[in-house]
């Protein structure tokens, strides 16, 4: 059990956090003489719920970000349960991890895994063989702002829940995206993360594994009934294509498969992350159970 | 001493524990057995939404382990069916809430008043996760035919101690196994080393009856009913085949429904 962390507050607890951890290893975002200002963007990729694509969504929207010219490192937070390594088919190449670095065994040099195909992407895995209780989180908090000392951006893969990982994962971040299914579960979920997060933090949204098929049977729910509950700013809609699961299971990008919904989707919200205007197309309207369902978990916002 | 208590686990999240404990909870008590499902959760619950009785939960297993409640008053009754009933998470609290040990007390006492005790795990290997397991006499690991999903799943399997571990092969799309781009559920039983409790193919009935609140289960016409009582009486001992159910029945009209959608 952690013993830094008592979150009856998590918001507050995170920020208070944020202060000392920076206060303590007396890290600054200001220029030092002869270091690099830490200029990159650290992004979080969370959502509360597990298996909504959080790992899919970080893999390929750093492969799209490096296409797009940017150096870009994408860090596993999940120790213990890795997997992003094996996402991007790096996973023989891990030699070290974070937990390394914070503990001094290793330069952070020694323990990224440059990409394959593309010479700005990176990886920083996690370790496999300890618990997340061990990260702490100034490591954490150190670690981050040397990869956007280093990197433009730093996307960062959350564990599932809302535990010590998740605190570890967000500690470093200065933006969030958090990733939903159109899933009463998963939408539930993602209410949950958002309010969880630092208050300053700005959050987008990706809605994964839409189903136009059933959406369209008023089976599952539209991206106007999502954004009607979360009432966050949303930044993409990736179609549900197996085109992910084949390509995860080869270890290659979906964004590289050609003609792939998927893909396309991925790397128009590298754009949009990057500020490009690119506009996302609207679904039809929900069936009326939905709709009751819909009122019963909204609720006023100010 | 019955050994009756089962926590349903993955390591990975969204591979089907929650949808896995509703169903096969419904399944046993559709079979006479009196089954009670905990959420363990805490924080992040959902099994209340998948079983439709979000709006009736009053106490919560934290308010159990702290004694501000009775055993009886923190379970919720499914007054669609005889003899289930929900334990409900907090939603409010962390999972550091609770302690292991007041987590099997929990289950000892679910234990002696009912035939079946399904308890759904968090995902992760947390301190959510050490509490779930923590009253369990057996594991039930859920995994998907996808090389995350194994992977956590094996690691899973590293940390339940001496327990009895049998897996649920989820979301099988057998199309995609023909074609050579999913795993079979051989092949994932040849890499967990572990028995077979249940096949599940990939269905999109899943989605719309879980949004709904209205288990697969419930309902013996729905196409994965079936599924989930053999799953169901397997769990019970009974030696019940697998295989005829997916040959005959619905791995062929699965195979059929997802050639027509192309």
């Amino acid at each position: 059990m952690s013993n830094d962390v008592r979150a009856h507050e998590p918001v507050e607890v995170m920020q208070h956090v944020a202060d000392t951890a920076a206060a303590d290893t007396g890290v600054q975002e200001t220029t030092a003489a002869g270091v690099s200002a830490a200029t990159g963007r650290a992004i979080v990729i969370t959502s509360g719920k597990g298996g909504v694509g959080k790992t899919t969504v970080t893999a390929n929207l750093g492969t799209a970000l490096a296409d797009a010219g940017r150096k870009v490192v994408v860090v596993d937070a999940d120790v213990g349960l890795r997997n992003l390594d094996v996402v991007m088919g790096l996973e023989n190449r891990v030699r070290r991890h974070s937990l390394d670095v914070i503990e001094e065994r290793c330069t952070l040099d020694e323990a990224l895994v440059r990409d394959r195909a593309r010479k700005t992407l990176s990886l920083l895995p996690a370790a496999q063989d300890r618990e997340k209780d061990d990260m702490p989180l100034e490591g954490m908090q150190r670690l981050a702002l040397e990869l956007r000392r280093r990197f433009d951006i730093v996307l960062i893969d959350c564990p599932a829940g809302i535990e010590h990982g998740f605190r570890n994962a967000v500690v470093g971040a200065q933006e969030a995206i958090i990733v939903t299914t159109p899933e009463v579960s998963a939408v539930r979920d993602a209410d949950r993360v958002a309010g969880l997060l630092p208050h300053d933090m700005p959050v987008k949204l990706i809605i994964n594994r839409i189903r136009p098929h059933l959406v369209k049977k008023g089976t599952m729910l539209t991206i106007e009934d999502v954004l009607d509950i979360l009432r966050l700013e949303l930044i993409g809609v990736v179609p549900d294509d197996k085109d992910v699961i084949v390509a995860t299971n080869r270890g290659a990008a979906v964004v590289d498969i050609a003609g792939s919904q998927t893909g396309a989707a991925f790397r128009r919200i590298a754009g949009r992350l990057l500020g490009e205007d690119i506009p996302i197309p609207v679904l039809q309207d929900r069936s009326p159970w939905l709709q009751r369902m819909i009122s019963s978990m909204r609720r006023p916002r100010s | 001493m019955k050994e009756n208590v089962f926590v349903v686990t993955s390591g990975k999240g969204g591979v089907g524990k929650t949808t896995t404990t509703a169903n096969l909870g419904v399944a046993l008590a559709r079979l006479g057995k009196q089954v009670a499902l905990v959420d363990a959760d805490i924080g992040l619950r959902n099994l209340d939404l998948v079983l439709g009785l979000e709006k009736r939960i009053v106490y919560d297993v934290v308010d159990l382990a702290e004694g501000r409640c009775q055993t009886r008053q923190a379970l919720i009754k499914d007054k669609r069916l005889e003899g289930l009933y929900l334990m409900p998470a907090a939603q409010t609290k962390d999972k550091e809430a609770v302690t292991e040990a007041q987590m099997e007390r929990v289950a000892e006492r679910l234990s002696q008043e009912f035939d079946i005790v399904l308890i759904d795990c968090p995902a992760g290997i947390e301190h959510g996760f050490r509490n779930a397991i923590a009253g369990a006499d057996e594991a039930i690991v859920v995994t998907m035919p996808e090389v995350a999903a194994i992977r956590d799943a094996d690691r899973i399997l590293g940390m339940l101690d001496d327990r009895r571990a049998r897996l649920v092969v989820n979301r099988v799309r057998p199309e995609m196994v023909k074609s050579g781009d999913m795993l079979s559920v051989e092949d994932v039983k040849d890499i967990l080393g572990r028995e077979i409790l249940g096949v599940v193919p990939d269905d999109e009935e899943i989605i719309d009856t879980t949004n709904r609140g209205q288990p697969v289960a419930l309902d013996p016409a729905r196409r994965l009913s079936g599924v989930y009582t053999v799953m169901a009486r397997r769990l019970l001992g009974e030696a019940v085949d697998m295989a005829p159910v997916f040959s005959d029945g619905i791995w062929t009209k699965l195979r059929s429904l997802l050639v027509g959608q192309r």
